[in-house]
């Protein structure tokens, strides 16, 4: 593990979980922290763990819903899949990220 | 919304937190499996797999904490873990918990009862319309009569003549013979004119008041309390319309009072009102312009009008009154307004305080108390903090921890301080003396409770707090290795709780000092020679109803006739009737002024308080004869030269330097009047006229028969007999037996006739004591509690320095220190404790004592012998509180106090 990896962002995380959940469909805790890492291209570091309470966290405020089922491996575990409110919920969040993040890249823009 | 709904998931998790938890794991066991799988598609070896899984995963304990932090309600969660940590470590202590939930429970119910009672006798607003508007008039005479009541065509005038009250009533105090409605009895009633229920905004709960044309027209009609209608006519509605007989006139019911109602408000339960009905002024008395300062008068304030306008206003109507008054009299007449409030409490007052005092410091020292344990408790706590944060703990934790064990033990001692402020108030109603007026309306009272939580729970925080937050400071290490013996034990706590100690001495000493002021006065009381024989006296008084004894005659042949039946009975030894009685009576002014007496002070009079007596009333009475001789039965010859017979101190107050047999003297306010010269035969020993602890007043006896020849020959005829008199019986026996023969006796002669207040004099005197025995009990009890509490102070300041010194001394006595040494060193830091508190008390009991001085009787506030006695009691109980500790110091085993460090 080197330097070049970077914690995950207080309260980006959740935004990646509804994207992965949007984009993948209906998906179990493994499969969502697995896609995030990839997605990263393995540059955050990440206790898979931390996906748990951001999946309770999303689901209490109503934007996903949980139900178990069985995995391609025929495993039983618990599919997390978005809410409607949740799909509302992702333009909002989007829009929210974007304007940080621009706002941030303004600032980090070499000054001439 | 958000917020709503994760917060209600989260509730809502707390009620299924197995099923979730055992959910959990099954996810978690997926996880792992799933990637577990993985890592074996990838080629790794099985152990590997599983590793490679757990690490991506980032422990499963973890995640399982943090997931649940975000499931449930943590603050709710972790004060359930802390309250049920604290209630166990609470429980480890007992002692400790006992002593400080009973300090808060004494502290906390203590303060709380007495200030209810006080709250409602002092503080509350009179249970009238717009209390505060409510004023008393007081007339008086200067160098005469003090501020006191109206005469009663001043009431008629006023109400009239009044600028700035609203409105203005008069009552006055009547006493009835009550017949047609079950066994006849002496009622007291109240006359008041028909302005004064409307006036207070007062009314009936049934039927209605009486109006201004029934009270002009003297119609028979009567208002009675709930009580009599209770007890007399069994609650019904019909006692509405009744009739009763009050003096054999029949009077109808026109209106029930409320429960709650009680004027005049002066009294007390004792003095309850039976029933009220109009004023009704005779045309004597409209006409009686003389010195008859006897009707009470109450007024309303006009709305904007202030107190000073109604005293210029009053000043003003007293003024014209005066003006009336043939100047060669000489009387100038006096006025002043009270609020009604200040008049009702003004009695009560200095008891209530002294009480709401005591109770004040008994919360003083219960916190400085709980201060003191809860600082000892964490000294010695210090090393398990220390141990606990060197483990891991957050200090934000182990202060959260405090904190709660801090609420959990102000709980309990708070719920125990409710109930027993409870069970006071209940006892308070029943056990205060009933001179106390608005008893009836004592309930606890709530505001007063919390403060008092308030104050105990501060203290408990601050206390528990402190301590802690000073040893979970940085210097772990050095915690650690002092060990249990010294933990973090610095000079500056053991200081502290030196001072707190002393200061909790010192409050003892104060309340031991008031205490021991009030049981001197109630010793010097029951000492007090009430003056006659109280133990073989039986009495009763009769009230002859003026409808059926209309003559003078008739009255004189009733009691001549009941004297003379009484009198061949075997037990009783002597009899007689008289138109007061010591104890219970009254101190009449009654003025005379005796031959040559040259006026002192601008008062041309003397004042007694007199008794008019028949029989062998100081024989009867045990009254000891100290010059001259008693009445003889020639005395009450029609023809017989006016006597009067003077007690001790009237001889000296009244006849200064001189020996008063045989000087004689005119009855009434005027020297030269054409009234007949009395002289006086004898003296007798003083009796004391009110409550053991009251002033002697000067008193005057003459016989009964002789009463009209005092007077002006051309008004002798219109002065009416005395138609209520006192019967005095003296026995061989025990004079409760002769009750039913009296009663027997007398209706013998009137079946009618009701014989009230049937006492033995030592019963009356016993009962006079009353009120200064409470006074007493109270106080002491609150010292009482003040050195329990105090004592326990010293105690656990002693027995936590032994423990703690445990290796010094160990040292000194392996130095050649003997046990009898330790146990005097151990003895010496208890009394040098107890003495700063002393000294401290002793201080604050110069400055404050004579707060005290209106409740002692014979007493100086600064008694030698209480402030003594307070001293030793402290004293010699500190001592005992600290011979537990300095008996364990003694018995420190050397050998093994060192080897265990």
């Amino acid at each position: 593990m080197g330097n070049d990896k970077s914690d995950v962002l207080q309260g980006t995380l959740d935004l990646m979980v509804l994207k992965t959940l949007e984009s993948m469909g209906p998906l179990h805790g493994y499969g969502i922290a697995r896609r995030i890492e990839q997605v990263s291209d393995n540059s955050l570091t990440m206790n898979q763990g931390t996906i748990y309470p951001a999946l309770l966290r999303l689901e209490q405020r109503g934007w996903v819903k949980s139900a178990w089922g069985t995995s391609e491996s025929n495993r039983r575990a618990k599919f997390y899949s978005l809410s409607a409110i949740g799909r509302k919920k992702i333009e909002e969040e989007t829009e929210n990220w974007e304007r940080i993040a621009a706002t941030m890249s303004r600032f980090l823009a070499p000054s001439n | 919304m958000d917020w709503i709904r994760t917060l209600l998931s989260r509730i809502l998790s707390l009620f299924r937190r197995n099923r979730l938890d055992g959910e959990l794991d099954e996810e978690l066991r997926a996880h792992i499996d799933l990637a577990i799988e993985e890592n074996l598609k990838r080629g790794m070896a099985d152990q590997q797999a599983r590793t490679a899984a757990l690490r991506s995963l980032g422990g499963v304990a973890q995640t399982k904490e943090q997931y649940r932090l975000q499931r449930e309600v943590p603050f709710l969660e972790t004060l359930g873990r802390d309250v049920r940590y604290a209630l166990r470590q609470l429980r480890r202590s007992p002692s400790f918990t006992l002593t400080a939930v009973l300090t808060l429970a004494i502290g906390i119910g203590g303060v709380t009862a007495v200030y209810s009672v006080v709250e409602a006798v002092l503080l509350r607003p009179l249970p009238f319309d717009a209390p505060d508007r409510l004023v008393r008039l007081h007339e008086g005479v200067e160098h005469q009569i003090d501020s006191a009541d109206l005469p009663a065509p001043d009431v008629i005038r006023f109400a009239r003549d009044t600028q700035s009250f609203s409105q203005v009533a008069g009552f006055v105090s009547a006493e009835f013979e009550v017949s047609g409605a079950g066994k006849p009895f002496q009622a007291r009633a109240e006359r008041m004119t028909a302005s004064l229920l409307p006036l207070l905004g007062v009314q009936p709960m049934m039927g209605r008041t009486f109006t201004q044309k029934e009270d002009e027209n003297s119609a028979p009609v009567a208002i009675i309390s709930y009580a009599l209608w209770r007890e007399r006519f069994l609650a019904s509605p019909k006692a509405l319309g009744s009739t009763i007989d009050l003096d054999r006139r029949p009077y109808t019911i026109i209106g029930v009072m409320p429960r709650s109602f009680e004027f005049p408000l002066d009294a007390g339960r004792l003095s309850h009102r039976d029933m009220w009905v109009p004023m009704s002024f005779t045309p004597d008395e409209k006409q009686d312009e003389t010195d008859n300062f006897q009707y009470g008068c109450i007024a309303r304030l006009k709305a904007g009008a202030t107190t000073s306008q109604a005293q210029s206003d009053l000043r003003r109507m007293v003024a014209n009154v005066e003006a009336e008054i043939p100047p060669q009299f000489g009387i100038h007449l006096t006025s002043n307004i009270q609020p009604l409030k200040e008049e009702t409490i003004h009695g009560a007052r200095p008891l209530l305080n002294a009480l709401l005092a005591a109770a004040g410091l008994i919360l003083l020292i219960a916190c400085v108390n709980l201060a003191n344990l809860l600082l000892v408790r964490a000294a010695g706590r210090q090393r398990e903090f220390g141990v606990r944060a060197a483990l891991g703990a957050a200090r934000r934790t182990l202060l959260r921890q405090l904190f709660t064990e801090s609420l959990v033990l102000a709980t309990i001692g708070g719920l125990l301080g409710v109930a027993l402020a409870t069970l006071l108030v209940r006892a308070a109603f029943i056990a205060l003396p009933e001179s106390l007026p608005r008893l009836g309306e004592i309930a606890l009272r709530w505001p007063i409770l919390l403060a008092a939580l308030g104050l105990t729970g501060v203290t408990g925080l601050v206390c528990g707090w402190a301590p802690a937050l000073a040893s979970i400071r940085p210097d772990l290490i050095r915690t650690l290795r002092l060990g249990a013996q010294s933990a973090g034990q610095s000079r500056a706590q053991n200081n502290l709780r030196g001072v707190l100690v002393t200061v909790e001495a010192a409050l003892a000493m104060l309340l031991l000092v008031g205490s021991g002021l009030l049981l001197r006065s109630f010793q010097k009381m029951l000492a007090t020679d009430p003056g006659f024989e109280p133990r073989t006296v039986l009495t009763a008084s009769l009230t002859l109803p003026e409808h059926d004894y209309p003559t003078d005659q008739k009255v004189n042949a009733f009691y001549r006739d009941l004297l003379q039946q009484l009198a061949i009975l075997p037990q009783v030894s002597s009899v007689a009737a008289a138109t007061n009685i010591p104890v219970i009576g009254i101190a009449s002014d009654r003025a005379f002024v005796p031959e040559g007496y040259s006026p002192r002070g601008g008062q041309g009079w003397l004042a007694v308080s007199n008794y008019f007596v028949l029989g062998n009333y100081f024989r009867a009475m045990r009254i000891p004869l100290v010059e001259g001789r008693y009445f003889t039965a020639d005395d009450d010859r029609p023809d017989a030269p006016l006597v009067a017979i003077v007690s001790q101190t009237t001889a000296r107050q009244h006849w200064p330097g001189m020996d008063p047999v045989g000087r004689r003297f005119r009855m009434g306010g005027v020297s030269k009047s054409s009234r007949p010269l009395i002289t006086v035969v004898g003296i007798v020993g003083d009796v004391r006229q009110q409550a053991l602890d009251q002033a002697v007043y000067p008193q005057m006896y003459e016989p009964l028969e002789q009463s009209h020849r005092q007077w002006a020959t051309e008004v002798q005829s219109q002065i009416p007999a005395y138609h209520s008199l006192h019967v005095v019986l003296n026995t061989a026996g025990s004079p409760s037996v002769l009750q039913a023969t009296l009663e027997k006796t007398v209706h013998r002669l009137d079946p009618l006739l009701a014989v009230s207040d049937m006492h033995t004099m030592e019963e009356i005197v016993s009962a006079s004591e009353t009120s200064r025995r409470l006074n007493t009990v109270t106080l002491t009890a609150f010292a009482a509690i003040a050195l329990a509490l105090s004592l326990l102070g010293i105690y656990g300041v002693l027995a936590y320095s032994v423990t703690e010194r445990a290796r010094e001394i160990a040292i000194r006595m392996a130095l050649g220190s003997t046990r009898q040494e330790v146990l005097v060193r151990i003895l010496c830091h208890a009394l040098m404790l107890a003495g700063a508190g002393i000294i401290l008390g002793l201080i604050a009991a110069l400055g404050l004592t004579r707060f005290l001085s209106s409740l002692l009787y014979n007493v100086k506030p600064m008694d030698a012998g209480a402030i003594l006695g307070a001293a030793l009691v402290l004293g010699i109980c500190a001592a005992a509180a600290g011979l537990s500790p300095a008996l364990r110091a003694a018995s420190v085993d050397p050998m093994r106090a060192l080897r265990t460090e």
